[in-house]
């Protein structure tokens, strides 16, 4: 019986050529309109940086040199607006205090997406620090390209920082060096400079900081590194984040409208006439729901997996590994399966179409400005990330982004598979709870 | 002969309102029931009461001898023997009229090879065959009723509920869905109908059961009503004018027209009074529903 359900909604939508093209084309559409438009935005570093003035950027610090010079210059970009720097995992709160980051504990956060940025203070930073001669070996910048604002922003503070961390040093460094370029100093230059550093002792605060300095110019030198170059070809990881990002929003989106357009059967069949008659036969309730979300589940996959298709084959997203491929397919039936149960929620708590159509928009389109479909949620304020949480989108997103961007190079396919844990397990919570929601909510059609 | 379908008692309320207050009826196996009532008098809750719709407050609701009240399991597969024609029209209207039935009888039990079968018997039965490869939104009122009909009765229904199944629908469609009914009725399908069109109650059934306030009125044969309610005379309507022109209508209910009806026109001719119209008229179902149900507009 629940075949025959399924056949007679396929049968219905293949009829519906309207009804076809906003499940499958327009989705489409809209996900190629956006990959080109942020095709752009896929490159690491950017000719100036901006911090995105929303949220702070944590960023991580790995201090080789361990030094006062490199804990100052620490400190002063801690204090800088919009930058948040962790020098140690954070311990749980029985836990002992965790070792501090080195290169490779850093590198590693960043790769698994715990921190947009890290930063490796190498050892004798501060033998040279301010001496513009014989520079100082270069702060070494780790960079997650998912999100291309957070190290334009954290190089450009730091140089704002270096000049708050050791102000006098540096201006002594500076005129030593003009000095001796120039064939030594006049007594009036000596006397200004002298004013010169009491002013610079009494005023150095914190600033912004986040002018274009760029990250290989400056008081201190940064080299940028890539977190994925070692193991990614660098074109492939150019052009991924923003396609990733874009693909699964998008899918997350509009497989939620295509699932409330489909949970609405449900008030088909009732204006119709024909929910009394699926009712009156031996299929009841509980079967025809099924058969409802079997149907919207099916359709949802293949809304979602054509996208990645598309994405994957038009726009360069890497899907055919053996670990994204079993966690694409993984995120996408919990996904889907979460979005069809969701749909008939929508559907029954409405009394009809027209209610649906309005209370499923709103309600979609609330979850997805939220949840991260349409803009990252690396731009939005930090309270929108806890936000998220209680959304689908949130969820479904962030399982995408571990198979597509936060994979771990060289895991296992189970060890890629328990990343995606959390994730799953949610979106599985969700559609057993949507789903029990729905049939609590469609006993109004029950008998009387 | 056995009963088909037997309502006792049966009482429902919604919020404050009986819908039914102690409706009962009984339909014989094999025979044909007219359910006639006012709007609102409880004919609708009671189709749904023996559908599995409306669970009654009180009463009991038999088919075949099972007890059908409610939709748990056991009244869920008593009613296998049971077919229900909606009043709304009840199709997919992007399917063919084939994937209608299909459809329908899949979901009333029908293992494929019977679909099959029963589907081409079907199209057979409502003239629909040359048809059954067209989607149902582009048929005429008639064939969608008819196909309306058959996808009602593809798992051959025992007693078969038909709610105002020809609404709408041309002279010539309710002919051909007379015959329809007919046929079933020779293949021993025990029938309910519910109508307001009362010619056709009249015509069609054996018996007829009418309901208001949700009691049952009256029940029975078609004379054994007109006993029950306005009695067997036959009402003669003389209309006369005097001398001045002025016109006046009498209304006599005579038990033997041809001995009665010569001494009515002698009154009438020794007042002076000459007859402009004369009727005369057996009592009807619809004298009988009115003087049952009132004349009073319902809701």
């Amino acid at each position: 019986m629940i075949a025959t359900i399924l056949r007679t909604h396929w049968t219905n939508l293949k009829r519906d050529r309207t009804a076809l093209l906003v499940t499958f084309l327009v989705p489409l559409g809209f996900f190629s309109i956006f990959a080109m438009i942020f095709g752009g935005m896929s490159a690491p570093m950017g000719k100036s940086g901006a911090s995105s003035g929303m949220r702070s950027i944590r960023v991580l610090a790995a201090d080789l040199d361990d030094s006062k010079t490199s804990r100052g210059l620490l400190e002063a970009l801690d204090r800088q607006e919009g930058v948040e720097v962790e020098r140690a995992p954070r311990a749980g709160a029985d836990e002992a205090p965790l070792a501090p980051y080195d290169r490779d504990s850093a590198h590693a956060a960043v790769r698994a997406g715990r921190a947009p940025v890290a930063l490796v203070i190498p050892v004798g930073f501060s033998d040279r620090f301010g001496d513009f001669v014989n520079r100082p070996e270069a702060i070494e910048l780790l960079y997650d390209a998912s999100n291309p604002m957070a190290p334009q922003a954290v190089a450009g503070m730091l140089q704002g920082a270096a000049m708050q961390a050791a102000p006098t040093r540096l201006m002594d460094q500076g005129f030593n060096w003009l000095s001796e370029a120039g064939g030594g100093l006049t007594d009036e230059q000596a006397k200004a400079i002298e004013e010169a550093r009491t002013y610079v002792q009494a005023d150095a605060q914190p600033s912004s900081g986040t002018d274009g300095v760029g990250g290989m110019t400056g008081l201190v030198e940064v080299k940028n590194t890539d977190v994925r170059e070692t193991d990614e070809p660098r074109e492939t990881a150019r052009s991924f984040p923003m396609i990733a990002y874009n693909a699964s929003g998008i899918a997350v989106m509009f497989l939620l409208f295509s699932m409330a357009g489909v949970g609405g059967v449900l008030l088909d069949d009732q204006d119709r006439g024909t929910l009394e008659r699926l009712l009156i036969s031996p299929l009841g309730m509980n079967r025809l729901l099924m058969g409802n979300w079997l149907f919207a589940f099916l359709l949802g996959m293949a809304q979602v997996v054509l996208m990645f298709l598309l994405a994957a084959l038009a726009f360069g997203l890497e899907l055919f590994t053996l670990n994204r491929l079993v966690g694409f397919g993984l995120v996408t039936t919990a996904m889907a399966a979460a979005g069809a149960a969701f749909g008939m929620v929508l559907a029954t708590l409405c009394k009809t179409r027209a209610q649906l159509n309005g209370l499923s928009t709103l309600v979609i389109l609330l979850m997805s400005a939220a949840g991260g479909s349409m803009v990252p949620r690396f731009l939005m304020p930090e309270f929108m990330e806890t936000t998220a949480l209680f959304t689908f989108n949130g969820w479904a997103l962030d399982g995408y982004l571990k198979v597509f961007w936060y994979d771990t190079p060289g895991a296992t396919l189970m060890e890629a598979t328990t990343e995606l844990m959390p994730q799953l397990a949610v979106l599985a919570l969700m559609a057993l709870a949507f789903l029990a929601l729905a049939r609590l909510l469609a006993r109004r059609w029950e008998t009387a | 002969m056995d009963e088909a379908l037997a309502i006792a008692g049966a009482r429902k309320r919604f919020g404050e309102t009986w819908a039914l207050d102690g409706a009962e009826l009984c339909l014989e196996a094999g025979g044909f029931l007219a359910l006639l009532g006012p709007n609102g008098a409880g004919k609708t809750t009671l189709i749904r009461a023996i559908a599995g719709r409306v669970r009654l407050d009180d009463g009991q609701i038999t088919l075949l001898g099972a007890d059908v009240n409610g939709d748990d399991g056991a009244a869920r597969e008593a009613r296998s023997v049971l077919g229900v024609v909606p009043q709304e029209l009840s199709l997919y209207p992007a399917l063919t009229a084939r994937e209608n039935l299909e459809t329908f009888g899949s979901l009333n039990g029908l293992a494929k090879n019977q679909l099959r079968e029963r589907v081409d018997w079907a199209l057979a039965w409502t003239g629909l065959t040359s048809r059954a490869e067209e989607r149902s939104d582009g048929f005429s009122g008639g064939m969608r009723r008819r196909l309306n009909i058959a996808a009602s009765v593809l798992h051959r229904p025992k007693v078969l509920l038909l709610d105002e199944p020809t609404v709408g629908v041309d002279p010539q469609s309710r002919q051909r869905i007379w015959e329809m009914l007919a046929e079933l009725r020779m293949e021993g399908t025990a029938l309910l109908l519910t109508t307001h069109q009362l010619d056709e109650a009249q015509q069609l059934a054996e018996r007829i059961v009418i309901i208001d306030h949700g009691k049952t009125a009256a029940s029975g044969t078609l004379s054994e009503l007109v006993q029950q309610t306005v009695g067997s005379q036959t009402l003669v309507s003389i209309e006369t004018e005097d001398l001045s022109g002025a016109k006046e209508r009498r209304e006599i209910h005579v038990e033997d027209v041809a001995a009665e009806l010569p001494a009515l026109l002698a009154d009438a001719a020794a007042e002076g009074r000459k007859v402009c119209d004369l009727a005369v008229r057996a009592p009807t179902l619809h004298s009988v529903f009115l003087h049952l149900t009132g004349k009073d507009l319902r809701e």
